[in-house]
Parts: C-alpha cells; sequence; structure tokens
C-alpha cells in the first residue's frame, strides 16, 4: 500500500518479515501437530487387542500356515518390541518413507498418490458448491425483512445439522434409485460427482451461510451501501459488487475449518457412493488395521488441514494489518 | 472375522434350488453369442491381492476364474476332469501323482505351459514368503515336484491325499506365469499373469480391475460351453460395497450382472423382468456356530443338543432372510461330494426334548431371571461377534437367544473388534464362534473337527478346529478316508464323519453360504464355474 519514498526502514519489509516470523512458528507447530498425529495413531492401533499378523493374513478367510504367519511377522517387523517399531518407524517418516500398507500390498505413498486425487477432487467440488449455495441464499434473503430472513436462517441451521450419512442416502433414493438422474455408484465421471458434491456441499454451506449473513446484514447498514445506492445501482449490484466484499471474511476463514471437515465427511460420503478415494480408504484400513495406511492417511489429512489454517490465517494477516499490529 | 469365516471355495454344483429353473429361462431367451463388447459386472469385496495363491479370500478366486485356468477341472457331479493337465495316475501308496500336461498351452506373456510351470505353481503356494492361507494351508502334505519331461510333472506328498486333485481344481490353485511369478509378491499381486480366457490388464484400487479378453485361448475346460476365445472383449469388474447401491445400479442397466444380490432385494430382482437370478450353494461347512468343548456348558453333549434343539433357526431365518435362505442342518453343504441329507433334520427345533436333556444333564434350578442354573451357576453361553459380522446375522442370533431363553439358556452376544475375536478365539474364552467353510471337498471335516488342527497354527493361537473336539476314532476315520481313491469307500468314510460329528451336536449350523447373481437383461450365458459356486464369464456375452 505505501507507495511513498523509502524511509529509513521500510514499513512494507517489516511487514513481510514479521508475517515470515508468523509463518516460521505457525510452521513449526504444524510439525509438532504431524508427530503428535503420527504417535496417537501409532499406540493406538499398536494397543488394540489382537494380532496385527493375522489381519494380514488374508483377513476374514484365512487359514495361514505357522511358517507363513513367521515370515509375515518378520517381514513386517512385528517381531521386535514396541518401542524399537516405533523408533524405527519415526526414522523412516522423517525420510519420508511412509511404509508398505499391510492390506494393499503397496507402498503407502502410491495409495496415497492413487486415492488422494479422487478425495481432492470431491472436496474441492464440495467447497466450491458450498460456496455457490451460500452466495445465492445469502446475498438474496439478507436484509430483507424478518420473515424472507427468518425462513432462509431457519433453512441454514437445518442444513448445517443434517449428517453426511443421512443426507448422502435420500439424495441417493430420490436421485440415483428414484429418479434415475445420477448415477448410484462410481468415481469416473463429472455425473458421479454430483450427489456425493452435494452431500458434503449442503451442510457446510449451512456453516457458512449462517456467519456470512450475519456479517452481510450488518454491511448492508453500513452508509457506504446508501451512498453506492443513491448512485443509482440497482439492489442486486449493491449487494454483490459492494456488500458482499466486506462480508465475506468470516466466511473465508471458515473454509479452513471447512477443509477438516470435508476430509472426515469425504469418508461417509465415498463408502455410501461407492467412490475411490483415501475417506474409504481409511476406513478399510482401519477395519483390516492396516497400520502404515491408517498413520499415513492420518498424517496427510493432518497435514492438508494445518496447512490450509496457516493459510488462511497469513491471508487474513496480509489482507487486515490492523490484526498483525495487535499480535506484534 | 479372522477364523472361522474361512476360506472358500465354492464347489457349488447343484446350482440351486430357484438357481437352475432361473438359468434355463435365461438360457432360453438368449439367441446365438455375439461377439464383442463389454461387461460390467459389479461385486462387493475387493480383493487385497489380485493373485490367488496370496492370502486367499473369496473375492480373489472370483476375479482369478476369469484369467486363469487349473490342472483339473471339476463338473456338477464332482467328477474330476482334465483341463491342463490331459491324464493323471496315481501310485498305490497315494504319494505320487503323475500329471500329463495338454502342450498347446501357453500364457498371456508369451510363457509356454509346461511342467516346469506346474512346479513353480505348487512351490510358489507352498512357499511360506506367498502367505498362502488357503492353496498353501489345502497342500500341507506337499513334498516336492519333479520334472520328468518338459511335459510331464510328478508330484510328491509326505500322506496320502485323495482330496488332492478335488483341490487342484479350485481357482486359489490356479497355474500362473512362471516368469510372472519371479517378480515380487506385491508386482505379481497387481498384474498377475495366467493362460485363461482373459488377462488383467489395469487394477484401479477401490474402483474396478479391467481384463480383456484373450485372443489365443483355445483349451477351455470340458465343462465350458464353447471352446476358442471368450465372447466378450472386455470386462469391467466393479466394486461397489453397498447392497443397495450395488441393486440400484444393476436395475437401472449401469452395470450387467452383479455379485451378492441382497436377501431383501430377491423378490423384486424376481418380480423385474430385466433382472434374472442365480442362486447357488457352495460346498463345505454351511454357516454356524461351533461350540467349545473344552469348557462347561458345553463340554457336554446333552447341553449341546439342548442349545441347538431350544433354538428356532427355521424361524430367524424366515424373520431375517425373507425365507430366501433354507435352513442346513448337516455338517456338509448338500454341494459337497458326498453328502448325505441323513442329518438334515437331526438339529430340527424341537424345545420339548431340550427341556428333558438340560433336566438329565442336572440344570434343574432357576434364578430368579427364570434361567437355570446348576450348584449355582446359571447356565449361560457367550458367542463371539465381530466387527465386520453382517448386521443380518447379528439378528438372525438374536432370534436364537430369544428362543434359548425361553429353554432357560442365557445367550451372551459379546460384540467386539475382529481383533479381538481372533484373540479370545486364541485363548478358547468362547463358548459359541460363528464362521463357516467352503471347500469342494468333505475333507473340511478333518480341517474343522480332527485334533491335528486343535493345535494352534502357528504363533497367533489361531487353530482352525474351533471346537476343541479330539477323538482318536474320528481322526483315524477321516485320515483312511484320504488314503483311498476308492469312490465308494470315500463315501462310506464321510458318511461316517457326517454321522459321528451330527451325534456329537458339534455345531449349530444355521444356513449354506450361497453365491447369489443378479443378470441385467444386456447379459447371457453367464455361469457358475461347476466346481466352485464362482461367477465364470468364459461363456458370457452382452447384447446392449
Amino acid at each position: 500500500m505505501s507507495t511513498t519514498t523509502p524511509a529509513v526502514i521500510d514499513p512494507r519489509r517489516e511487514r513481510l518479515v514479521a508475517l515470515g516470523r508468523r509463518a516460521a512458528i505457525r510452521l513449526g507447530g504444524g510439525v509438532l501437530v504431524l508427530w503428535a498425529v503420527a504417535t496417537l495413531t501409532f499406540f493406538a492401533l499398536r494397543l488394540m487387542p489382537g494380532d496385527p499378523v493375522l489381519a494380514i493374513l488374508g483377513g476374514p478367510s484365512a487359514n495361514p500356515t505357522p511358517e507363513a504367519i513367521e515370515a509375515a511377522r518378520v517381514e513386517f517387523g512385528l517381531d521386535k518390541p514396541l518401542a524399537v517399531q516405533y523408533l524405527f518407524y519415526l526414522g523412516r517418516l522423517l525420510q519420508g518413507d511412509l511404509g508398505v500398507s499391510y492390506s494393499q500390498h503397496l507402498p503407502v505413498t502410491r495409495v496415497l498418490v492413487e486415492q488422494g486425487g479422487a478425495t481432492l477432487e470431491l472436496t474441492i467440488a464440495a467447497l466450491a458448491l458450498a460456496w455457490l449455495l451460500v452466495l445465492l441464499l445469502t446475498v438474496v434473503t439478507a436484509g430483507r425483512g424478518r420473515v424472507v430472513g427468518g425462513i432462509a436462517s431457519l433453512a441454514e441451521t437445518l442444513s448445517a445439522a443434517l449428517p453426511h450419512f443421512w443426507l448422502g442416502v435420500v439424495l441417493l433414493a430420490v436421485f440415483a434409485f428414484g429418479l434415475r438422474w445420477f448415477p448410484p455408484a462410481g468415481s469416473d465421471s463429472v455425473a458421479s460427482l454430483v450427489l456425493p458434491a452435494f452431500s458434503l456441499a449442503i451442510p457446510l454451506a449451512g456453516f457458512i451461510a449462517q456467519v456470512t449473513r450475519e456479517s452481510l446484514e450488518l454491511t448492508l447498514e453500513q452508509p457506504f451501501v446508501l451512498t453506492a445506492r443513491t448512485r443509482g445501482l440497482s439492489d442486486l449490484a449493491v449487494r454483490f459488487r459492494h456488500a458482499l466484499r466486506h462480508a465475506l471474511l468470516p466466511g473465508v476463514s471458515l473454509s479452513g475449518w471447512a477443509i477438516g471437515a470435508l476430509i472426515s465427511g469425504a469418508v461417509v460420503c465415498e463408502v455410501i457412493f461407492s467412490r475411490k478415494g483415501i475417506g474409504r480408504q481409511l476406513y478399510q484400513a482401519v477395519q483390516a488395521q492396516d497400520m502404515p495406511l491408517v498413520i499415513g492417511i492420518s498424517l496427510v489429512v493432518a497435514a492438508g488441514y494445518v496447512l490450509a489454517n496457516i493459510l488462511v490465517d497469513l491471508l487474513y494477516q496480509w489482507i487486515d494489518p490492523r490484526q498483525q499490529e495487535a499480535a506484534a | 472375522m479372522n477364523s472361522p469365516i474361512l476360506p472358500l471355495i465354492p464347489l457349488c454344483a447343484a446350482l440351486a434350488l430357484l438357481g437352475c429353473e432361473k438359468a434355463e429361462q435365461h438360457s432360453a431367451q438368449s439367441t446365438t453369442p455375439q461377439q464383442g463388447g463389454t461387461l460390467v459386472y459389479a461385486t462387493d469385496r475387493e480383493p487385497t491381492c489380485l493373485d490367488p495363491h496370496v492370502a486367499g479370500d473369496m473375492p480373489q478366486v472370483f476375479v482369478a476364474q476369469q484369467y486363469l485356468d487349473s490342472l483339473v477341472s471339476m463338473d456338477s457331479q464332482g467328477q474330476i476332469g482334465p483341463w491342463l493337465a490331459t491324464r493323471w495316475e496315481v501310485s498305490p501308496d497315494g504319494l505320487r501323482y503323475t500329471f500329463h500336461l495338454r502342450r498347446d498351452v501357453h500364457f498371456t506373456d508369451g510363457t509356454p505351459f509346461n511342467a516346469e510351470a506346474v512346479k513353480a505353481n505348487l512351490d510358489h503356494m507352498a512357499n511360506p514368503k506367498t502367505q498362502s492361507s488357503t492353496a498353501g494351508g489345502y497342500i500341507r502334505q506337499y513334498r516336492a515336484t519333479k520334472v520328468i519331461d518338459p511335459y510331464t510333472a510328478e508330484v510328491t506328498l509326505a500322506t496320502p491325499y485323495a482330496a488332492f486333485l478335488e483341490v487342484l481344481a479350485q481357482g486359489f490353485l490356479g497355474i500362473q506365469s512362471p516368469t510372472a511369478l519371479l517378480r515380487s509378491r506385491d508386482q505379481n499381486c497387481e498384474s498377475p499373469v495366467g493362460s485363461g480366457p482373459f488377462k488383467v490388464v489395469r487394477w484401479d484400487r477401490q474402483n474396478q480391475v479391467e481384463l480383456v479378453r484373450n485372443p489365443d485361448y483355445n483349451w477351455a475346460p470340458p465343462t465350458a460351453q464353447h471352446q476358442g476365445p471368450a465372447y466378450v472383449e472386455r470386462i469391467v469388474w466393479k466394486f461397489i460395497q453397498e447392497p443397495s447401491v450395488r441393486f440400484a445400479s444393476l436395475q437401472a442397466g449401469e452395470v450387467d450382472v452383479i455379485e451378492a444380490l441382497p436377501p431383501e432385494s430377491h423378490e423384486a430382482a424376481r418380480r423385474n423382468p430385466d433382472v434374472d437370478l442365480i442362486i447357488a450353494q457352495p460346498p463345505g461347512n454351511p454357516t454356524n456356530g461351533t461350540f467349545n468343548l473344552r469348557r462347561a456348558p458345553f463340554d457336554d453333549t446333552r447341553v449341546r443338543e439342548a442349545f441347538v434343539r431350544s433354538a428356532d433357526v427355521e424361524g430367524a431365518l424366515k424373520s431375517v432372510y425373507f425365507g430366501e435362505f433354507p435352513r442346513a442342518g448337516g455338517p456338509l453343504s448338500m454341494a459337497t461330494p458326498f453328502y448325505s441329507g441323513d442329518f438334515e433334520h437331526s438339529q430340527d427345533y424341537d424345545p420339548a426334548r431340550a427341556a428333558k436333556l438340560l433336566d438329565e444333564a442336572g440344570w434343574t434350578g432357576r434364578d430368579s431371571e427364570g434361567y437355570r442354573t446348576r450348584n449355582g451357576q446359571r447356565l449361560r453361553a457367550v458367542v463371539l461377534i465381530g466387527a465386520r459380522t453382517p448386521p443380518s446375522e447379528l439378528t438372525l442370533w438374536e432370534q436364537v437367544q430369544a428362543t434359548t431363553r425361553q429353554a432357560g439358556l442365557e445367550l451372551v452376544l459379546d460384540q467386539m473388534s475382529d481383533a479381538q475375536v481372533t484373540a479370545r478365539q486364541a485363548a478358547w474364552d468362547y463358548d459359541i464362534r460363528i464362521g463357516y467353510w467352503n471347500t469342494n471337498t468333505p475333507d473340511v471335516l478333518r480341517i474343522i473337527f480332527t485334533s491335528a488342527f486343535v493345535q494352534p497354527a502357528g504363533v497367533g493361537g489361531y487353530h482352525q478346529n474351533s471346537s476343541g473336539y479330539a477323538d482318536p476314532g474320528y481322526d483315524a476315520l477321516l485320515d483312511s478316508a484320504l488314503a483311498t481313491q476308492d469312490a465308494e469307500q470315500r463315501r462310506q468314510h464321510y458318511f461316517k464323519a457326517q454321522q459321528q460329528a451330527a451325534a456329537h451336536y458339534l455345531q449349530l449350523t444355521t444356513y449354506p453360504q450361497s453365491t447369489r447373481l443378479g443378470i441385467y437383461k444386456t447379459a447371457h450365458g453367464v455361469r457358475l464355474e461347476p466346481s466352485l459356486a464362482v461367477t465364470y464369464l468364459y461363456d458370457a456375452w452382452v447384447n446392449k
């Protein structure tokens, strides 16, 4: 913003340094979170009763010979003490090696690469769809008096409260089984993305719309809105071009949280709609006690969540310098 | 369920009840086979490895049946016939099998099929590194294969094993390219190579496996309905986990064939003119609850019979599975070779007899809740329910619980993780274990009830004989059944074995396992492989 001649200390540079420091601190915290996730998942899974070797060998229909059991035990390092296994595990993690999935017979990184795309596609589609719904609903109905606002607000609360699995099943029953507008299963076509994306987007839109509506209504009472109107702008133009910009911020910050929520919702949606993706993979990996895969997916999800929040945080600092001063 | 819900190898056969009738209708409406096109198949469970030698779970053999051939075939009567082996001799002591092989077969990677390939395959199944649960488990008697000449292989066994040819007919023991087997196990899991009518081209995890026709195929088994290459050009083998979604996809024509048709949809499928059903029972030991004979109360035969007699399984099946699943009363499923129907009614509901038996066994007291007691102890049995137990199975046991309660027996349904179930099973800490065992030989009676299988199979403490039954006479009976190749003698031995298992009430048998296909009007000629109730698409074609 400052375009004046440079002073002794360039305020812009100072601001960048402060931002960098803040980013470093947040990143350090993120690494700690990831370490905690890896450790908790490791011990939670290992402390579950039962022998992971039998989980590895054929699952539900195993008839393993003693030799096969022993071979698997040595192959996966399960013959060593738990503490040693943990240290080995952390060492490999630091080198970026997530290990080999027991149940998939594949390196965990490859599973993540193969399945991650579909989940990313679903979450991005759901987030975009959620924002579309938010804009349609809030911009059109905010500040239109008690009745309209009340009904819209009720709709938002209701949709925010809908569980993904229920919504998924209802959408399936109506639009796939009943009307047959969309395929009930699959992950290959855009048509198969529609229902899962809606079942994730509707509850999320409810949340975001609630905060956006509130700030939009406050904005519409500001004097500059009146100024804009007096210039003869149409009502919708005022809402979209002027008021919306000011009202978006709370919703944007909520979107950072939403990424985490969407991934947990993706577990349910991918199972219901038989889509590929890391959510369904996680569900199956937990059932099969496939530790490397469970930890790998948890780490990636946690990393995505941490990263999204750091970005939103920094974006905020950049957009609104007042917050930076307060923090300093 | 890690344990008793086990290997699975269907032999099918007496195809089923409604199955046969429906299948005939199906072939009547179909005209001449058409070449080309894509058949879309949807099933519930995705295999963890496409090579059926590794581990060995049912979803693997369903895919394997499309791209692998076996050494021998089995027809719907349980008779062994030629396939990749044209003929064979068995030594008088039953320890040496000499196979004479076809000379015109090659795998889809170009490797020729010969005696070396047979040796490489049997060695691969027996190698602990393969971690073969099913195939390896069935050939524990295997010693070595000697290559006599390029097209003659001599297999040596440690002990006589008359069921050897039967298990060789199972897709789990299908023959793969020895060149491909040289790769790492995980590579072979992903892109296995066989000599079958189709070959695996791509496995898109959690979505589908794609197979294409093998244009050179000219060695179909005698059980097949045509020779030469398969009719369909391509198979898309999809994984749709949710039963209702799978059935809806079939009704919408999005897929041509679905497997594991949910019982609640059978009626809707029959009413739908666009859909046909094939339902068949695989052979083996039917779905059951096996009693733990090692502790009270089921250490007493009278209490076991009383439990069986007080459980209204027929009534429960009617309400849980809409009458779609028949009652299994004997230790073997109807489709098993040497099955005898004599024991179907040894488990009929008879609460009066149950009460009399419990009185005789000394459970004469009653506590405040109305349960029977003996020496102040309540008559109580715990059944382990693992997390992957289907909800309908749980409901079935709840119904059993309600009827045994009337006899004064408390049945506790103990729900826990599958790993916990395995641990409890290893420690013999249960009264009833739910399970089934599909295999195309009555030798299953040896695996689930003889003393050799009471011992833990490995360090995990897993044991296949979850009843703990150990009777030298019974053991000898099953061993002598393996020592003879004479069908009539085998029949007699297996009859006695069924008789003894039934008389000792080692299990409450509930219903036979079943393969249930729904077929949309676009698909024709879909069959179940005669030796295993496994889908076989070689003779299938599509008309879209």
